[in-house]
Order: C-alpha cells, then structure tokens, then sequence
C-alpha cells in the first residue's frame, strides 16, 4: 500500500485561481496573469487559456495575438505567497518532510503515515480534500515511488486530480514517454539522442549503457538509464533550508546608468532583507544578477565576514558588486539581488561597534509600514528620484 | 648603468623594494623596480602607487645610470646565484645580472612608462622604531581587509594631549595603542596594509614619522616608506568605550591562548567560543554540531558584580586580541553578554582592544 511514498502536490495554475477567489468572474474563461507592458511574460495562464496554447513564460504580446480577447491581471505577489503559506502549512501538518520546489509545488514523502493511512493515494486525497478546505484552491498529486515519477504523475493528474503510477506499474509508464520529459534531457541533449534514433523512454533503455555513453557521455547516460528504470535517489529534503532568497525584475525600460542600477538593487535589496527577516533568515553571500538587452546574463556573489539581514548592508554590497561588473553604459534588461548561505535568525551572530541597530530599526519601521499597507507603501528616496518610471509625474 | 655588490647586500634592498610591488600590478611598469645609480650609491624603488617604498646602498659603480626592472625576477635571481659579488648591468633591451658562473639576461621595463613619484619631503618626527612597529602590530590586527569598506581598512594616528594614538577597528573589534610623549606633525588614516610592510622596508630603531593630508611618509637610514592616506571620516570610537565595566577577570595569557588554540581545532568559522566568566576562572566551552566539541577550565582572578557572565565570541577575534597583548597575564572587562568587553593588561597600559560579542 505504501510502496509508493513520494508525493508531488503541484497547485493548478496557481495565480490564476487565487485571483480567481477574489473576483469569482474570472472564472470559466481565458485568464492571464502578468504585466501589461511590451516586455512583460505571462507568469500564469488558466487551463482556459492553455486551449490557444498560452502558457507561462510566454510574451505577454504572443498571448494577446493568440486570445485577443483574454483577460489579463496584474500579479499580486504578496497574495500569492500568503496563499502559498497556507498551503504549505497544510502539508507540514501531514508530514514535516515537504521539500518547497516553488511556490505552488512541492514533494512529500508519507512513508511515515503508513499507519494512519491505508495508502498513500488515502493521505493525497486527504491533502486535496485539506487544502480545498483551507484555501479553497485546486491541487494535482502525483503518487510513485521516486521523485521523478512523481513529479511525471502530477502532470497526468492535472486539473484537479491524483495520479498514481504503482511500482509494478512504474516501468509501463515509463517507457511510453518522450525522452524530453526526463529530467537532465534539454534540447541539446534530445538533439543528440535523436540522431540515435532515441524518441521515448523504451527507446532509451533498449540502447544500452556502451551506445549512450559513447554519445552523451558517462555520467549523463548512466544518470539517464538510472531514470529509465525508475532509479532516482534524491530524497525529498524538508524545508528550513530554503538555500536562497532573491528577487529579480526585468524593465519595461532598459536601465542605462549607473545611479539608475543603483537605486534599482537598493530597492530589491530591501525586499531581500523584508524577505530574510519574515523567514527568520540571514544570509552570508549576496549575488547580483544583471541581463543585458543581448540576454547576456551575468552573475557575481561576495561572501561576506558575518552574516546579515539588513537591507542596507545588502544595498551596499549589491551596488559595488553591480558597479564592478556592469559594462559602461550597456543597456541592462533584468536586474536582480539574492542572499544565500543562509542561516537561522537565532543563530549566533557577531555584533557590531557602530551597532547595526540603527540600520535594523529602519529595517523594523519599514517591515511595519509594509505588513500594514502592502509591500510598496515607503521606498528610499534615492530609489524614488531615480526611477525612470517615477519622471514625469 | 653598471654595478658590483655582494649578493646579499642586493638580495635585500631588492626584497625591501618589492614589499610595494603587487602580485598583479594594474600597470605592467609597476612590476618592475626602479633602479637608479648615482656617486656610490644604488636606489632601489618599488610602488603600487598607493605604497612607495625606496631603499639604498653602498655599490662599486662602473657606470652611472637608470633601469625599470622586472622586480621579483631581479631578487630572485640575484638571491639564488652564488654566495659572493653580483654585476648587473642595464643596456636599452638588455638587463645582464651576472654571478660567479650563472648569467641571467632579463628584458627591461620601459622606464619611459613609470610614473613620476612624489619625492617631496614632509616634516618628520624622530620615534623609536621597535616601539612604533611593535605599536602598529597590536593595532592592525583589528583593522579590516574588506577594501571594499576603505576606511576601515586604515589606522587612525591621532594627536592627543599625551602624545599619539594609533585606533583601528573592522566594526567588530576596536584597538587602541597610545604612544604617549611622541609629537606628530600631522594625523589621518594611513592604510594598515603598509604600516604592516614597516619592519620589513624601513625598520629601525629610529624612523621619522611624516603625516600630511596626502602621504605618511615613514623614513629611517635603510630608507623611506610613502603610503597613500585614506579619505573619509573614522568612525567616532570614543564613545564606544564603555565607561565602567561591573564584572573582570584576570587570567594566564599563554594559559588563554593556549586553550583558543584547541578551541580552535573544533570552532572553524563563525562557531562562537562561550566563556562563562565566574570565581575561581572562565569555564570555556564550544561546540559545533555535526562535529562536536571542547570545553576547558582556565583558572583566574575574578571579580564581578554578577556570581557569573556568560558571553561567547568570535575565537579567532579573541585570539587576535589576547595574541596582540604585550605581557604575561591578559584581564578582560564585560558589561554583559551583548556589550562590548575589552581586553587589556596591567602590564600594557597603553593598550586595549575591545571586542563585540557574538549574541548566541
């Protein structure tokens, strides 16, 4: 009965119902979430949607062109992740092993409730029945015996339903996918897979070990016969350990100096802080990310002496960082802070001279301000000065 | 220019020189080290710009003359010829360092490039220069690396009405070393990372000291180290020291020391060592998980307002401190847990270092 102990609960076009519990009239038809402007990507699109195969990541324009009608509504972040909470809340009273994938997915492992439960389709349909309850939110789990088949389980169970693909099942299943579907298969990978006459999973297997490897390599065509047989080690791993917090924009308006970047990571840094201090989080390593107009995309991190969760000091960080790295003058597209290497806020942590103090209890009055009227209500001078966006008015 | 000297003799001018030569150079001229020879005498110039060192000797010239050379390679090869005389001789394309056998042939830097350096002089004052040395050790280790924090990475001279007083600090750890009796022209923020290369360039036991808003200039008879000032405001640290301290204790230094070190074999990174300061010494303990732990008694004299005060620091901080303390027996004052202590010793009056606990 518990053969099959890995769960992925993956919430159906997760944005989409959450607006649609707000304004019940957007329900039943084509529904995009996701900004207006000429750069903006769909983030969430309604089964509805899906039928003019509209799907997330598109551009916003590609959706409109496909379903010139559809109604499309801007993300309210803050509503999500406070869905999210909940749900995720509603999963650890099932079992403290969830492993967060996003904010709308996640794997369980149950082997632990064998006891209470007949089977492990018995404790995901008490989770869907849990979180209708609680969120009155859609849910799709996939049920088997490794994470990877889970994860391919709640794709067939989708809108709203279970699927669960048995041990003595899970071969069969297997073997009638498209390679594409495995997890380590991108584009490249198909292509050369393809060439060796390679299409479904079946395909894969009856290749052996010699053939693939001279083709893909070892490691990848060991790790991908592994897969094909249904072997995957990973265990789920509970949460406590989100690995990073960040926060990225992408402008409907390239950034093109210094001061506007500037201001920009100074803002997302102070999100990044709000973010750690509502976790209970501080992080040791701050990364900035910048994408050119050209999709040219760098990264650079410092890890810094003590751990912080002060906006400030983020700001200052992520601004020297960006100031070293950025090309004069190239049009920046996306720009985006994070801090990892994170650790509890009841860790140790070293104290200052200058005392930080007067930094956090900025930090405190803003979280304040924030949690009572929404996450946008105060911004830093600077920021506001130089935003492209804030001229003119 | 064409010269003749013993190899040790050159080995260490040339050693002194490249203390201010930077591994990676952000000119390629500035690999090399300036080598002018005028009467009798060779001077030898290194810089990164921020740190000029210049140092002389006494050499048998053949020729007079100048030459940009590749920096380490001219000590290192002058320092593995044989024991004995030394000949280099500086043409346009060619510079030949020639020993009793081996014969190196080393390309020329174009001297054209090197930058012109301020050769001004400032006034100086004479000081004792073990005292300075030893004083710019103690303060230094609490001066922070992290360039991206500048100012933090100086230590402050400053005038007092005693004398002068050298202040550093990283914002975690504080150190303080008063000169009394000395008189400097000037005062500012002068790079720690210089001051640290002091003994190695230009000690002695006397060195002049010349501080104006631009340089630090640090002289004696081995010759001159130049150091670029900081800018910006030090941060106000009088303040952050406390005025009274409820609760002291006095213990063993190499004892402390001693039991850090162990510490130090479990608490790697960020692993606070916890004193439990109480009569009859510190209870020392650490732990880490995943790795275990260590926990010691050091006895000591204590004297408190509280029966006993826990508190938990950074080891390597405290090691730093207590390391930088001249005498046998350090004392260390706490307020709390979450206060800054100070650590100093009766027998180092002119010295404290005062370090912020880790709150656990």
């Amino acid at each position: 009965m518990f053969a099959e102990p890995i769960l992925h609960v993956d919430m159906d076009a997760f944005f989409v119902e959450v607006e649609r519990l707000r304004s019940p009239k957007l329900r039943g038809i084509p529904v995009v979430v996701g900004g207006a402007g000429p750069r903006s990507v769909v983030a969430a699109a309604s089964y509805e949607a899906r039928e003019f195969g509209i799907h997330s990541a598109m551009p916003m324009v590609e959706a409109r062109r496909r379903c010139p009608g559809i109604v499309i509504v801007p993300p309210d972040h803050d509503e999500y992740s406070r869905a999210s909470g909940i749900v995720f809340e509603v999963l650890r009273g099932f079992t403290p092993l969830v492993e967060p994938v996003s904010i709308d997915e996640a794997f369980l492992d149950v082997s632990g409730l064998r006891l209470h439960y007949a089977s492990a389709a018995a404790v995901a349909m008490g989770i869907r029945s849990a979180i209708r309850e609680r969120v009155d939110l859609p849910a799709s789990v996939g049920i088997a015996t490794t994470k990877f088949v889970a994860k391919l389980a709640s794709e067939e169970a989708k809108p709203d339903g279970l699927f669960v693909v048995t041990l003595e099942g899970c071969q069969v299943f297997l073997d009638a996918l498209p390679v594409t579907k495995m997890w380590g298969v991108g584009a490249a990978t198909a292509a050369a897979l393809a060439r060796i006459g390679v299409a479904t999973v079946a395909d894969l297997r009856s290749c052996g070990e010699r053939v693939l490897g001279r083709e893909l390599g070892p490691s990848l065509a060991g790790h991908l016969l592994a897969l094909a047989t249904g072997i995957d080690p990973r265990p789920v791993v509970p949460e406590s350990d989100a690995k990073s917090v960040s926060v990225e924009e992408t402008f409907e308006t390239d950034l093109t100096t210094g001061s506007e970047i500037a201001s920009v990571l100074r803002g997302q840094a102070d999100k990044v802080g709000r973010r750690l201090r509502r976790a209970g989080l501080r992080g040791r390593t701050i990364t900035v990310k910048i994408r050119y107009t050209d999709f040219r995309t760098i990264t650079r991190s410092e890890t810094l002496g003590n751990d912080t969760d002060v906006g400030a000091v983020i700001g200052e960080v992520a601004s020297r960082l960006a100031a070293s790295a950025w090309t004069e003058s190239a049009p920046v597209r996306l720009l985006g802070v994070g801090a990892s290497n994170l650790v509890g806020a009841d860790e140790p942590i070293q104290l200052t001279v200058a005392g930080d103090d007067r930094r956090r209890s900025l930090d405190a009055a803003l979280d304040d301000l924030a949690d009572r009227f929404g996450g946008d209500i105060v911004d830093r001078a600077s920021k506001i000065v130089n935003d492209p966006r804030s001229r003119g008015h | 220019m064409r010269i003749r000297a013993e190899r040790d003799d050159l080995g260490d001018v040339f050693a002194r020189a490249n203390r201010a030569v930077g591994a990676r150079a952000a000119l390629p001229v500035l690999q090399g080290l300036l080598c002018e020879v005028t009467g009798s005498t060779l001077r030898v110039t290194g810089t990164d710009l921020e740190m000029t060192v210049r140092t002389q000797c006494d050499v048998e010239v053949m020729e007079e003359g100048r030459a940009l050379i590749p920096g380490k390679l001219l000590e290192n090869a002058v320092r593995r010829m044989p024991s004995g005389p030394v000949t280099i001789s500086a043409g346009d394309t060619d510079v030949e360092i020639l020993g009793r056998g081996p014969r190196f042939s080393v390309r020329p830097l174009s001297i054209d490039d090197y930058p012109t350096l301020d050769d001004s002089t400032i006034e100086g004052t004479d000081v004792d220069g073990d005292a300075l040395a030893s004083a710019i050790g103690q303060v230094t280790v609490a001066a922070s690396t992290d360039a991206a924090r500048p100012i933090l990475t100086g230590v402050l001279f400053e005038t007092t009405d005693q004398g002068v007083r050298l202040v550093a600090t990283d914002s975690y750890r504080l150190a303080v070393k008063d000169l009394p009796g000395v008189g400097l022209s000037g005062q500012g923020l002068i790079p720690a990372r210089g001051l640290r290369e002091l003994p190695r360039t230009v000690g002695a036991s006397k060195v002049s000291v010349g501080i104006d808003t631009r340089e630090g200039v640090f002289a004696s008879d081995r010759g001159s180290l130049r150091l670029r000032m900081i800018e910006g405001t030090f941060p106000k640290y009088q303040s952050l020291l406390p005025d009274s301290y409820p609760n002291e204790i006095v213990v063993d230094k190499e004892g402390l020391l001693e039991a850090l070190n162990r510490v130090a074999l479990v608490a790697e990174d960020h692993i606070p060592v916890r004193l439990t300061l109480q009569d009859g010494g510190i209870e020392i303990a650490v732990t880490r998980q995943d790795v275990g732990g260590e926990t010691e008694h050091l006895p000591g004299e204590y004297s408190g307002a509280e029966a006993s005060v826990l508190i938990a620091f950074n080891p390597r901080y405290l090691a730093d401190g207590v390391g930088a303390i001249a005498g046998d027996e350090v004392r260390i004052r706490v307020i709390d847990g979450l206060k800054p202590s100070v650590i100093d010793s009766k027998d180092d009056p002119e010295f404290l270092y005062l370090l912020m606990p880790v709150r656990i």
